[in-house]
């Protein structure tokens, strides 16, 4: 056990020592992490559409709830997937288990309502902190407003007719007049609106943060690039020559591997603690209501890291290849595992494909957390995958890893 | 006392056989040497001997202890200096030291009281707080050398220790060997420069394909097996010179190679006259003379027909 954390605290001293480490898992996470957050502090902020999935459960039937479909379906720049399929208690309880951002009920009576000029409303329920609740606010609040428009003009038109078939005399002044002053009032007052209610832990429901999605995000890719990197390290060592000294040296070799991964581990837990840390001094991110599950989800994370990291080294040949290889790997893993963009805003079939990367459920851990206001009891599925995922990579790695070159 | 013992050791990579069944033995305070070209099979030999690739066939004992069967209780008595300059450039010298003392359970005052001994004995003791890294090739080589013995080892095996060394650093090497060596301890040494071995070693195999084609003390190789040897540059090779030149009385044998008649003698002196003057008779031209008085390097010409640095 002394070895094994001498050979850790080695490897932590030459981390040290490398003055760029510095910069790479430090100051560049930082800068990107503030830079990322500031630049898209609204939700997307790239010109392809983003996809949110929306149950609608229309209680109506009518011809107004079948217009309010289309104009949602037929929304610019964001692409709602309608899922129709849902009842009110089902689409509920997805959104407060943090698997939708929103859910918009169309009530009975909705139709008729509209048409006859009584004050209606469609009922939007939304995750608290939910980075898209702004969005399907905002994109359904727009919907209403049309349906305000269209009931004041409707309202306008038809007391003109009645007016004008009397006398068939139209006075276009006052017609102006009363479609402004109606507006005005319908605009204060809109007879079709939107009320939006939070599902899900109230208290965690104030104004969002991006950084709440950013921090971890960033903080998992980086941990990645960090651990990753220093695997790494070992084939420097073996192609330096000091990795045979120490095979030389009266060390079992499980013990030399141990204290590398944990040293590896160590830099993980680091990276993560320093940008969370970073993240709620500055930023004023959320770490949610459970401290142990953030901690035992970043722990996971770091033993499914490091154990890749043990598996990379274990199948790549050289140094040289381990750059190229990692950079693919954190990147394209992290893009499509949730750490630029949340999950749950990707096409379904990304958000399968992701489920073979650790990334994936890191995320979820940490948006179940910090953007959801879940519990410990919430990620221990995340936790367990992560934990299972370590294990597995480390088992391979080490039954593939190549101690000694031929 | 024999502190070694090497027995038909053998290591095959896939279809090649880098040793191939080699025997000898090592005695307490003696310096073996193994002599030959790269690739012969020295580094494997050595790594064998350390524990740290296993034999495909054979033994090795190291102080009586079964070095295949019991790694672990070996490796804390021996010392080993790789080839490369397997050390931390990013740490200093100190740090070196003391990671890799760790490793071998030395307590920590008496690492410290070491760690100082061996830069004060290898001239490194002013320059211990810089990085590795800014150290010249022979300091590195020399704190190369420094990290072997800081387990206090029995038998310290060097390979090639002064590859890449400028001719003072391996001047100071060869002086610190020797004094380790009068201090008692056991050493295996590998090179490829023959003089080097003529130095130092006691005794020196001369390896060659995974064999050791001779084994001896080197004045005794060079005088039963060593032969002036004159290479003489010609352009073709003639046949009819090549016979003239083997009836020559201080003649042993004449090979023909690459442009160059490589000429084994009895005595170089006596047979470059005899040499000289058949070349007048057949007014043959000579494109180069070299003359190689008797040396390893002429033992392993005559023994391999190679040079030691082909």
């Amino acid at each position: 056990m002394k070895k094994l954390l001498y050979v850790a605290s080695n490897e932590l001293l030459l981390l040290f020592k490398d003055k760029m480490a510095a910069v790479w898992m430090i100051i560049l996470p930082l800068a990107l992490t503030t830079i990322m957050g500031l630049a898209f502090g609204g939700l997307g902020g790239g010109s392809e559409p983003v996809v949110i999935d929306l149950p609608v459960v229309d209680q109506d039937g009518g011809e107004m709830a079948a217009a309010v479909l289309d104009i949602l379906a037929q929304t610019q720049g964001t692409y709602l997937h309608l899922e129709t399929e849902y009842d009110e208690g089902t689409a509920r309880q997805l959104v407060y288990d943090g698997k939708r951002a929103g859910a918009l009920i169309i009530p009975a009576g909705f139709t008729a309502d509209v048409t006859s000029g009584n004050p209606t409303a469609l009922d939007l329920l939304v995750a608290p902190g939910g980075q898209t609740a702004p969005l399907l606010e905002g994109m359904v609040r727009g919907v209403t407003s049309g349906f305000s428009s269209v009931q004041t003009t409707v309202e306008v038109t038809i007391s003109e007719v009645q007016r004008a078939t009397g006398s068939y005399d139209l006075d276009y002044d006052g017609i102006a007049a009363r479609v402004v002053a109606t507006a005005q009032e319908r605009l204060e007052n809109p007879p079709v609106s939107t009320r939006v209610t939070t599902v899900g832990n109230a208290e965690e429901e104030e104004e969002f943060n991006i950084f709440d999605q950013v921090v971890p995000g960033y903080a998992v890719m980086f941990a990645m690039f960090g651990v990753l990197g220093g695997a790494g390290a070992i084939l420097e060592e073996k192609e330096r020559g000091t990795f045979k000294r120490l095979l030389i040296a009266p060390v079992p070799k499980y013990v030399l591997m141990g204290g590398k991964l944990l040293a590896q581990f160590i830099v993980g837990v680091a990276q993560i603690v320093l940008m969370f840390a970073f993240g709620a001094l500055v930023f004023h991110v959320s770490l949610g209501g459970s401290i142990l599950g953030l901690v035992l989800v970043t722990l996971a994370t770091c033993w499914a890291t490091t154990a890749l990291g043990m598996l990379l080294v274990a199948v790549i040949k050289s140094r040289k290849q381990v750059h190229p290889i990692t950079t693919l790997i954190v990147l394209g893993t992290s893009a499509i595992g949730g750490s630029w963009f949340p999950l749950f805003l990707m096409p379904k079939w990304v958000q399968q494909a992701a489920r073979v990367t650790l990334v994936a459920w890191a995320m979820e851990g940490y948006n179940q957390l910090m953007l959801f206001g879940g519990g410990l009891n919430d990620v221990w599925p995340d936790i367990g995958v992560l934990l299972l995922y370590g294990a597995v990579c480390f088992v391979v790695g080490l039954r593939l890893f190549r101690f000694k070159e031929a | 006392m024999t502190l070694v013992e090497v027995n038909n050791i053998s290591k095959t990579y896939g279809d090649t056989r880098a040793v191939d069944g080699i025997s000898f033995g090592i005695q307490q305070g003696e310096i073996f040497g193994l002599l030959g070209p790269n690739g012969a099979g020295k580094s494997t030999t050595i790594n064998m001997l350390c524990a740290y690739t296993e034999p495909t066939g054979g033994q090795i004992r190291t102080d009586d202890i079964d070095v295949v069967a019991e790694p672990e209780r070996v490796k804390p008595t021996i010392g080993v200096v790789p080839q490369d300059i397997a050390l931390y450039p990013d740490l200093n010298a100190v740090e070196n030291l003391r990671f890799f003392g760790r490793l071998y359970d030395i307590p920590a005052d008496q690492l410290t009281r070491r760690i100082e001994e061996l830069l004060r004995l290898v001239g490194l003791y002013e320059k211990r707080k810089g990085r590795v890294e800014h150290y010249s090739g022979g300091m590195k080589r020399r704190l190369n050398l420094a990290a072997g013995l800081l387990n206090r080892p029995k038998f310290l095996l060097l390979d090639e220790p002064t590859v890449g060394v400028d001719p003072q650093s391996r001047n100071a090497i060869f002086e610190f060997i020797q004094a380790l060596n009068a201090q008692g301890l056991t050493i295996l040494y590998t090179t490829h420069y023959m003089e080097e071995a003529e130095l130092l070693c006691h005794r020196v195999g001369v390896m060659d394909e995974g064999h050791i084609i001779a084994l001896n003390t080197p004045q005794h190789l060079i005088n039963t097996l060593g032969t002036g040897i004159i290479h003489i540059g010609v352009q073709g090779g003639d046949e009819g010179l090549t016979a003239q030149l083997r009836a020559l009385p201080q003649v042993k044998a004449v090979t023909y190679r690459d442009g160059t008649l490589i000429v084994e003698t009895v005595d170089a002196q006596q047979a470059l006259l005899d040499i000289i003057g058949l070349f007048n008779e057949t007014d043959t031209p000579m494109t180069a003379l070299e003359i190689l008085e008797p040396n390893l390097e002429s033992v392993f010409i005559q023994l391999t027909g190679k040079q030691l640095r082909d």
